[in-house]
């Protein structure tokens, strides 16, 4: 926004010339003895060259110009991806200290443990790690992936793929302390089947879900539901869940983030990263708004046709 | 050594890695599952102890400094050697499953993995491996009764009828019909066909397996390709044969 704000006032540059010599002109015309006429002549031959000496000076500001705002602007981007690549390794820096953290405790504890019980605990808590460790990779390695991997596109029947997810969801041990609710319209007629990857699609729909199920308390409400317009299905996740910061609204899709309410949660921290990238290989869209204290909505916008 | 290798009845299994963490953790590990190991720590040293030890069996890391493992595999086959191979690698994309089946590995274990998965691999591949012979694995086309497979063309035939199969199942059959009479559990193949764990994986596998089963007119209580294990997992039960 600020670079937009910029290159507009620039175009106000060029009026300065043009405003001095029409002082100047106003200046000079008012001291009408101080006036007089000014013939220039020469021969058309140079007038040809000084001609093209200007036009050429013209096009070489002009070029020097356009090069130093392009590399300006690369710049900037490249800056953009260095401070995302370090913010990147500052989080992966952190999801990976604390299990190693707790997995040194537990091997420490296996190796003092006094008996069996005490043993199996520590190799328990150390498996724990592992697993968590290796969730991570798996879901980075599908990030990296995504990017690249083919999606085998066929049919789908998504009343059916939420249905799945749904009951997936309700399976979980989070569930039985929230209200679940599932909305799929019936009337008049179902939702469209599209055409994608239904694994991927069941993937990011179940992340948002799961995200809700992870972050919102005892006695919560969580809606899974879906509509559609002639183009699009929009299928959303509310809760009634704390909501999110303001500040970390915007960082929610990113990957690794955690904002200050979510951390010691389980998971990866690329869940809704996931989800995002798979939305948008499917040529749709993400958004989420949240009010904290009232609770979360997140939203995923899926085309009808490609 | 040579004296005591031929009086133990032990398979013999040379381990190759570069992190010397993977071999030093692994090799007592498959000590005690009941085989002799070797290691190596890169390509070139891996192809000079399969010529002067004939091993049963090399596992073999593919990103290794000197000769990496799969241009030290390619090296093998060229020289027709045929000694079973587990690359430790993944083969998920379609681009890369071809190139696998040229490089003619036994099979492939995607890191990190649960150490008695290799086990069971190396059990399995050694149950299979027919000396000398390229493995299954490595066959361009696959029989099995009426059923063919053309890996090169990626299509299935029962009767010389294409059969009609998305991708996925075909890649699922491909999978199951080179690694006949093993034991394949539903997360073994969601690793080696779909590439992922998926949240609700377990039954994207027994859809597909369905699909299968109806196109190959295959029943579930008398299978005569693929037998359910209840409980654990799917087995492709006919009796396959490499084609030409």
């Amino acid at each position: 926004m600020n670079n937009r704000r910029r290159s507009s006032w620039r175009w106000l540059l060029p009026l300065a010339p043009l405003l001095a010599g029409a002082g100047l002109s106003l200046l000079l015309y008012s001291l009408a003895d101080r006036n007089p006429t000014v013939y220039l002549s020469g021969q058309l031959s140079a007038v040809a060259f000084a001609l093209g000496v200007f036009l050429a000076l013209l096009l070489a500001v002009g070029l020097a110009i356009g090069d130093w705002a392009a590399r300006r602007a690369e710049t900037a981007v490249s800056q953009a991806a260095a401070q995302d690549r370090r913010r990147f390794l500052r989080r992966l820096d952190h999801e990976l200290k604390n299990p190693l953290t707790a997995i040194l405790a537990g091997l420490a504890n296996v190796s003092a443990a006094e008996d069996d019980d005490a043993r199996a605990t520590a190799v328990h808590s150390v498996t724990t790690q592992v697993q968590r460790l290796r969730q991570l990779v798996a879901d980075l390695r599908k990030l990296a992936d995504l990017e690249t991997r083919e999606l085998e596109y066929a049919p789908v029947n998504l009343a059916a793929l939420l249905e799945d997810v749904f009951a997936l969801a309700q399976a979980q041990p989070e569930a039985d302390q929230r209200t679940l609710v599932v909305s799929i319209p019936r009337a008049p007629w179902p939702l469209p089947t599209i055409s994608g990857d239904r694994d991927l699609l069941f993937l990011a729909v179940y992340n948002v879900l799961d995200n809700a199920l992870k972050f919102t308390q005892t006695g919560d409400t969580i809606e899974l539901r879906a509509a559609e317009d002639d183009s699009r299905v929009l299928i959303e996740v509310g809760d009634t869940g704390p909501g999110i910061d303001p500040a970390d609204l915007e960082h929610v899709w990113d990957e690794l983030y955690r904002g200050e309410g979510a951390r010691g949660f389980p998971g990866s921290g690329l869940g809704l990263a996931l989800a995002r990238a798979i939305v948008l290989r499917h040529g749709g869209q993400t958004a989420v708004r949240s009010r904290p204290g009232q609770g979360t909505l997140v939203s995923l916008r899926l085309p009808v046709r490609r | 050594m040579t004296r005591s290798a031929s009086s133990l009845p032990l398979p013999h299994i040379l381990l190759v890695d570069d992190e010397t963490a993977i071999t030093e953790n692994l090799a007592p590990l498959l000590a005690r599952a009941g085989f002799r190991v070797t290691t190596a720590g890169d390509g070139r040293a891996a192809l000079q102890l399969a010529q002067n030890q004939h091993p049963d069996l090399i596992v073999m890391d593919v990103l290794m400094p000197q000769l990496d493992g799969r241009a030290a595999l390619r090296r093998l086959r060229q020289s027709g050697d045929w000694t079973p191979i587990i690359l430790l690698t993944q083969v998920g994309e379609a681009v890369e499953r071809a190139m696998a089946l040229e490089e003619g590995a036994d099979d492939y274990l995607n890191k990190p993995f649960d150490p008695h998965e290799l086990v069971a691999r190396i059990r399995a591949v050694l149950r299979r491996a027919r000396p000398g012979q390229p493995p299954l694995a490595a066959a361009w086309k696959l029989a099995c009764g009426p059923l063919t497979v053309d890996r090169r063309a990626r299509r299935a035939y029962l009767d010389e009828a294409e059969l009609t199969l998305t991708p996925k199942a075909l890649a699922l059959l491909e999978y199951l019909i080179t690694h006949p009479d093993e034991l394949v559990s539903r997360d073994r193949l969601l690793d080696a066909v779909w590439g992922w764990d998926y949240p609700a994986g377990t039954r994207a596998v027994d859809t597909r397996i369905a699909e299968l089963r109806r196109a190959l007119g295959d029943d579930p209580v008398e299978p005569q390709y693929i037998e359910t294990v209840p409980g654990q997992g799917y087995r492709f039960v006919g009796q396959v044969e490499a084609g030409r």
